[in-house]
């Protein structure tokens, strides 16, 4: 369910391939096999968390954009995935509204 | 897990559900505590009734004495709502909350309904928000203490033959102190929580 709304949220011109993951590991399968220019990151996931694959993709010299996408209404993880170089933070539930302003403030749109 | 009465997708849209509702209750107990909150994966299981408390046993470890404080609610669904305090945990909340020395049992007490109340209200509440549903709840009440996880509920006071378990646990990232709520419905309550997912689901 998470993922059609975060589907149904992005911009419908956006000419892209969508790849799922089912946990932190995944998503930085699919990183490394060339197919995340842009990720939208929760962090409570089985297995390896959001925070972990932050982690992982800074030190991996993080060469994608990503957008974490949480329920975490705590102001201390806004800033800690920031920190970690997260481009922004966008509370569930997720809206286009909340995600187009992000994806052209850094030009991927 | 997939059963008959709830399949894969309403498991996922529960979590979901349930995800949303415990980043606003650990925002708030975060508050509480003046700590950063780490929020877990919402469980999800369906089980007979009978085996409630081996599965609690399971989750929070059977070895562990907990205080556990119970809210019943009630909406169109219904069922009751469990915190459980691990009993190690318990003894650094005087500090954690900026009280001098440790807590009477009294007042220990009396803080733990609390921080149960504000988990089971934003949890609860979210949830149900979610769910387009008016929910009332009772007040909290001391269900055990000192007691052991998989020994907290006797289900034969329950007369339930089916339950749906919902558990969601927060833990800080120091100290011992950990609070897991878990949320129990009956059969009839389960069926409707299906049906008012699946009425979310088809608004999406």
């Amino acid at each position: 369910m998470a993922r059609k709304m975060l589907q149904r949220a992005l911009p419908a011109h956006w000419d892209i391939e969508v790849s799922h993951a089912a946990n932190g590991i995944e998503a930085l399968d699919a990183y490394r096999a060339g197919k995340a220019a842009v990720m939208f990151l929760d962090l409570t996931m089985p297995d390896m968390d959001g925070y972990q694959v932050l982690r992982t993709l800074r030190r991996e010299s993080l060469d994608c954009f990503v957008i974490v996408v949480s329920a975490d209404v705590q102001p201390m993880a806004q800033e800690r995935v920031k920190q970690l170089g997260a481009i922004g933070f966008v509370r569930k539930p997720v809206t286009a509204e909340k995600i187009a302003p992000l994806l052209e403030e850094y030009g991927v749109l | 897990m997939s059963t008959p009465e709830f399949n894969e997708e309403h498991r996922d849209a529960l979590q979901e559900v349930a995800n949303v509702a415990m980043g606003e209750a650990g925002a708030k107990l975060a508050e509480l505590l003046g700590t950063f909150v780490r929020l877990s994966v919402p469980r999800i299981e369906i089980s007979a009734a009978t085996q409630v408390p081996d599965i609690l046993g399971k989750l929070l470890g059977s070895d562990n004495a907990v205080t556990a404080v119970r809210q019943s609610f009630l909406s169109r669904i219904q069922g009751e709502a469990i915190v459980l305090f691990g009993e190690a945990g318990c003894a650094e909340l005087a500090d954690l909350m900026g009280y001098e020395g440790a807590f009477a049992s009294a007042q220990r007490r009396e803080v733990l309904l609390d921080i149960a109340n504000v988990l089971v209200g934003a949890c609860l509440g979210g949830v149900f928000r979610q769910l387009g549903l008016e929910l009332g709840y009772s007040a909290p009440s001391l269900l055990a203490e000192n007691t052991l996880a998989d020994r907290v509920i006797h289900t034969e006071s329950l007369n339930w033959r089916r339950a749906l378990l919902v558990e969601v646990n927060f833990r800080l990232e120091q100290g011992a102190f950990s609070s897991h709520l878990v949320i129990l419905l009956p059969e009839h309550s389960i069926d409707r929580l299906r049906e008012s997912l699946e009425q979310m689901m088809a608004t999406l």
